[in-house]
């Protein structure tokens, strides 16, 4: 009930109207703060793995991430205004910056991962005795304004005339019907079938995908992960990465790409563009998901930081390991020749 | 409790609120809105709330799809109003209300047609 509670609240944080973003971003934060005090009470007994909504987790996230003004204020395809001109002063200027960043921050909150949703098919009645009484199903829903989609009733009686509640799937196309969300079809529309997927990512429009499959479904439904890890699995093969830097959706390919024991191209990427800070957290992030492996443990006797992380990882764990040993070489090198 | 005096009305003595079927649509497209409204009054006619929906033909998912506000039906009958029949039997099938008996009635009904109609199809097949 707890996890339901919370996995509910971290859908309506995600999904809220502009005016109640405030009351629910202090609840958001309320939920990981206690999600932190239980984990480090559990990390003492032993070492779990890390949960997507730690907060350590989530910073990490959020850091690699990156925050490219340009990128994530790039024209979208709007109506055409007049571009409007300030002048102002420099602190002014700082400020609107700052308020810039606060809003880009607000458009990078990632989409929430959330463990799939079992199949649910409680039967509620069985009454033999009103069988044949239509060929159709009868299906029906409570209509409330103040009851949460999730727990809303809606039920299905069937020709054989068992009353049984509708699964998950109906359940959204019937919620779509009576409650209608902007952007959400009612049937899933024809692209997030594979052999489309596959010509959008020719295209490079994985962000597009996304996006859509976002608004379309819910976090915890299969097609929502199956759509999200064809993408991350895309990325991955193509080295793609760069595409969904500075979008919201950076932090869940790390977190898939770390659960699946890859993030080797990604680090081989992040050296090539000499995000040497956003490496030494990946690594943070794999040895936070995966506390048992050999190199998480090294470094945690070592109680090894930043460019010895990366050098114990590359000894460990990973495939790259001399171009990775490489690439640390030559940063402390440069490093070394700007500082003389 | 409804006040019929108070409302618009004065001349209306004896009379009760129901919830019913209101039709709407067009041509060969039947649409009902459940309503609470005065029994006096049309039946397509001015209501005094809208219940729900029903809609008697199937998708394409072979679903009848119908709509009900419990909290405000509670309230209505709370408040003494009548269902009529076909608004009892949606209820009776959705699990709010006890089955309608007419419905058990129609389903016996139709089985007993169906299982007819397949022991004269055998016997024309037999006779042929």
């Amino acid at each position: 009930m707890a996890a339901l509670s919370v996995a509910r609240r971290l859908v309506k944080s995600y999904f809220c109207v502009k005016c109640v973003e405030k009351n629910v971003q202090v609840h958001l934060q309320t939920t990981t703060r206690l999600l932190c005090v239980s984990a480090s009470r559990y990390s003492s007994v032993d070492a779990p793995k890390a949960q997507f909504t730690d907060t350590e987790v989530q910073d990490i996230l959020s850091k690699i991430t990156g925050l490219d003004l340009k990128k994530v204020f790039r024209p979208l395809r709007q109506q055409l205004t007049p571009p409007k001109y300030k002048l102002m002063t420099d602190t002014e200027l700082e400020e609107a910056v700052h308020k810039a960043e606060e809003q880009a921050k607000h458009l990078l909150k990632m989409p929430p991962v959330l463990s799939e949703r079992k199949p649910m098919n409680d039967v509620l009645a069985e009454d033999q005795m009103l069988e044949g009484m239509d060929t159709a199903k009868y299906v029906f829903t409570d209509i409330n304004f103040n009851v949460p989609h999730r727990e809303r009733f809606i039920v299905v009686r069937e020709p054989s005339g068992t009353l049984r509640k509708a699964s998950w799937n109906e359940r959204d196309r019937i919620i779509q019907v009576y409650f209608p969300k902007e952007g959400r079809k009612v049937t899933p529309p024809a692209i997030f079938k594979e052999e489309n997927l596959r010509g959008v990512f020719e295209q490079d429009r994985h962000e597009d995908v996304l996006n859509q499959c976002v608004v379309q479904f819910e976090p915890d439904s299969a097609e929502f992960k199956n759509v999200l890890m064809l993408t991350y699995e895309d990325i991955e093969k193509h080295g793609k990465y760069d595409l969904l830097r500075s979008t919201r959706f950076f932090g869940g390919l790390a977190w898939h790409l770390a659960n699946g024991h890859r993030i080797d191209g990604l680090l081989v990427d992040m050296l090539q563009r000499d995000l040497m800070q956003d490496a030494v957290m990946l690594v943070r992030l794999f040895h936070l998901v995966h506390p048992q492996s050999e190199s998480a443990q090294h470094a945690q006797r070592q109680q090894a930081t930043d460019l010895d992380l990366l050098k114990i990882y590359a000894q460990y764990e990973s495939n790259r390991a001399g171009f990775i040993e490489l690439a640390v070489q030559n940063y402390e090198q440069t490093k070394v020749l700007s500082s003389v | 409790m409804v006040h019929l005096s108070s409302f618009l009305l004065k001349t209306y003595h004896g009379g009760h609120v129901v919830i019913r079927l209101a039709l709407g649509g067009v041509t060969n497209r039947p649409f009902y809105r459940i309503v609470a409204a005065y029994n006096k009054r049309a039946r397509d006619g001015k209501y005094i709330e809208q219940l729900g929906s029903y809609d008697p033909l199937p998708n394409i998912h072979n679903e009848k799809l119908v709509a009900f506000n419990y909290e405000r039906i509670k309230y209505w009958i709370g408040c003494g109003a009548h269902t009529t029949n076909p608004v009892a039997k949606l209820l009776g099938l959705a699990g709010f209300f006890p089955l309608h008996p007419m419905t058990i009635t129609e389903a016996e009904r139709s089985r007993r047609a169906a299982s007819t109609e397949v022991k004269t199809d055998s016997q024309d097949l037999v006779e042929q």
